[in-house]
Order: C-alpha cells, then sequence, then structure tokens
C-alpha cells in the first residue's frame, strides 16, 4: 500500500513541460501529512534546461511554507553540472541578482568566470535534502515549490525566453496537531 | 437480575468514564478542601484559577488536582473554577470553567413546645434534604416522640448541614382543687 502511494504521489508531481524546462519530478518521503517534528527527504530532478535564445540556466529557488524548519535543510550533494561552466552551486539563503531578483533560500550557480552568466549545463539536475517540520501548535502550511531561474529572470542575459517557466509544487499541506482535550473538571 | 445487570454496567461505566460533576458545582458555605481534578496528562501543565465566592487555591496548583478552600458568602459564582491545560511542547489548550454556587441550610425557626402539641413540619430554604434527630418523623417534629428536653435537630442536603435545638416543655403539674 505504501509503494503503491508512493507511485501515486510520484505520478502526480510529474510536470508538463515548460518553455525551457524538461520534465520535472520529485519525491517526498515518507508520505505525508507530516506532525511537528518530522523529517522528511525531498528528491528533485530536472530532466534538461533548454537554452532558448541562449538563456542559460542560474538558480533553484525553494518556497518552503510556514510549517517547515528552512534552517534545517541539510542538503545531499549539489544539483550537478554535467558539461556545464566553471564554477559551483552553493545554497544561498538570500541573494540579489544583478536583475534585482531577490532569491532564496536554493541553490544558485556561482560562474567563476562570469559572475552573473550562470551555467550553459543544460542538465539533468537533482536535488536531494531533507527538512524537519516545525514545533508548532497550529496547522501551519507546510507547501513545498520550486522555481527554476535563468538569464532572463536574473537579469544575467537580455533575451526574452524562458522567463514564465512556473513554479513546481512538490507538496501541500498542512502540518497536523493534535489537540487538547482538557477533560471536564471533576469534584469528589 | 436484570437490577444487578444495571448495576454492574453503572459500577464499570463509573470506573471507565470517572466521576462527573454536574454543572453548577454546589459547595457548602465555608468548605475546606474540596478537591477538583481534570483526567491527568502527565506531560501536560495545569493553571487553575479560581474567581469569587472567597475561594482561594490551598494545593495542587500547576497539576491536574487542586484543593479549594470556599468562603462564607452563599450565591452562584459563574466560571469560579477555570483551568488551562499547555502541553510539553508548549500549545495551550482552550480554557475549561465550572460554574459553583455556596449553598448556606437555613432552618425556618421553631418556637419551643409543649409535650402535647401536635407534630410540626420544619422546613428549610432549600428542600429535597433530610431532618434527622430525636423526634423526626419524615419532614415532622413529634413533641411527644421527642420528650421533654432540648433537642438537636439536624437538616442535611447535598452534603450541606445545619442544626437547630427544638425545646419540649413539660406540662404544668397541677395539684388537686383545695377547698377552704
Amino acid at each position: 500500500m505504501k509503494r503503491i502511494l508512493t507511485i501515486l504521489c510520484f505520478l502526480l508531481t510529474l510536470n508538463t513541460y515548460s518553455q525551457c524546462l524538461g520534465s520535472q519530478t520529485s519525491t517526498i518521503t515518507p508520505v505525508g501529512p507530516y506532525s511537528p517534528g518530522d523529517i522528511v527527504t525531498i528528491n528533485y530532478t530536472l530532466s534538461s534546461f533548454t537554452q532558448i535564445n541562449v538563456n542559460w540556466i542560474h538558480a533553484f529557488e525553494f518556497d518552503f511554507g510556514t510549517g517547515w524548519m528552512q534552517n534545517t535543510v541539510a542538503t545531499s550533494g549539489n544539483p550537478g553540472n554535467p558539461g556545464g561552466s566553471i564554477g559551483y552551486w552553493l545554497w544561498d539563503n538570500q541573494h540579489t541578482f544583478i536583475g534585482g531578483l531577490n532569491f532564496g533560500p536554493g541553490w544558485r550557480f556561482v560562474n567563476t568566470y562570469a559572475p552573473n552568466w550562470g551555467t550553459n549545463s543544460t542538465g539533468p539536475f537533482n536535488i536531494s535534502f531533507t527538512i524537519t517540520v516545525k514545533q508548532t501548535c497550529n496547522p501551519e502550511d507546510l507547501h513545498i515549490g520550486i522555481t527554476v531561474y535563468g538569464d532572463c529572470q536574473t537579469g544575467g542575459w537580455n533575451n526574452g525566453a524562458c522567463c514564465n517557466d512556473p513554479i513546481y509544487n512538490i507538496y501541500q499541506g498542512n502540518v497536523q496537531t493534535v489537540p487538547i482535550a482538557t477533560s471536564n473538571i471533576s469534584h469528589y | 437480575m436484570k437490577k444487578l445487570i444495571t448495576l454492574l454496567f453503572l459500577t464499570i461505566g463509573l470506573v471507565s468514564f470517572g466521576q462527573t460533576t454536574a454543572n453548577p458545582d454546589v459547595v457548602c458555605v465555608n468548605a475546606t478542601g474540596e478537591q477538583y481534578f481534570v483526567t491527568n496528562t502527565p506531560t501536560s501543565t495545569y493553571q487553575w484559577t479560581i474567581t469569587g465566592g472567597g475561594g482561594v487555591l490551598q494545593t495542587g496548583q500547576g497539576t491536574n488536582s487542586i484543593t479549594v478552600d470556599w468562603g462564607g458568602v452563599p450565591g452562584l459564582y459563574p466560571n469560579a473554577v477555570t483551568i488551562v491545560e499547555t502541553t510539553a511542547s508548549g500549545c495551550v489548550g482552550n480554557p475549561i470553567t465550572l460554574n459553583v454556587e455556596i449553598l448556606e441550610l437555613i432552618l425556618q425557626p421553631v418556637s419551643s413546645f409543649c409535650l402535647t402539641d401536635p407534630a410540626y413540619t420544619l422546613s428549610a430554604n432549600v428542600g429535597g434534604g433530610t431532618f434527622s434527630g430525636t423526634g423526626i418523623v419524615g419532614n415532622d417534629f413529634d413533641p411527644a416522640t421527642a420528650g421533654v428536653g432540648t433537642h438537636v435537630v439536624t437538616y442535611s442536603f447535598n452534603g450541606c448541614t445545619t442544626t437547630t435545638n427544638i425545646t419540649v416543655n413539660s406540662l404544668p403539674v397541677t395539684g388537686p382543687i383545695q377547698h377552704y
């Protein structure tokens, strides 16, 4: 049953192709819903990035609901850079790109030759990390979304493509909380 | 047999679900050491508040069970007992409250009786209780049954009691008629 649910979640998270983005897939384990203190593992793959009009990929930004403890993110490796530019991926909580885009948290590529160029890798890219559910009394938001940024959004290259690739939803849900059920007052 | 089974179920029910308290809870004036409690969650803490009725929390603050001394002014006190539970993770529950009625029993004053007076029906400010003592038959005081002397009559209701003294006087002893 658990396997079927995992496969179902996997299929549901398959996304249609966007302008520059190949297929995006993700898994989140264990399967939700989640309670305070739960640790989950997220795996995300972008099959390819099509460099329309020489737009290069720059970053993967995560959007976490308030129910996640963002400071507990523990990454496993980096997205990879097959055939890409010289540089490295950096997990950054905040960065302002040259075009003014306020980025973070997520992975961004630091091109050591030209910092605002991103990487000319076309993928695939794989991201894996764990994150912990906040200790909370309220059913806070646990959604996780990811946005892939290229030159168009960061301002590294102005050639009018790959500007509107939509956010990809990895998870939707809320923290499962246990209501406090104080009994009625009794008198001996 | 049917009665026995009913009693058995009632007993099991009380053991399983614990004592229940009517709301409002009735206590006697100046009652001391009255114990209130909720079902305990060992990892939780409990904040009790006593409001009105001259109530003073004596022991148990922070736990699921407290004792309270009540004052001497009768009346109904809404939300006199309040408890708020906090879990180990700091989550605060909704307040649970209990109304308290402080009860003072007052017997209607009675004068003294003669031994031959008829039985007198006693009454109190709150009906439904039980009279007891020498000369009490139901709710009546019968001087002939009580006999000459001062008798303590007790009235009980809902765990509260009050007493009064009733005197039965002897008949006059009249000597024989003399003729000068």
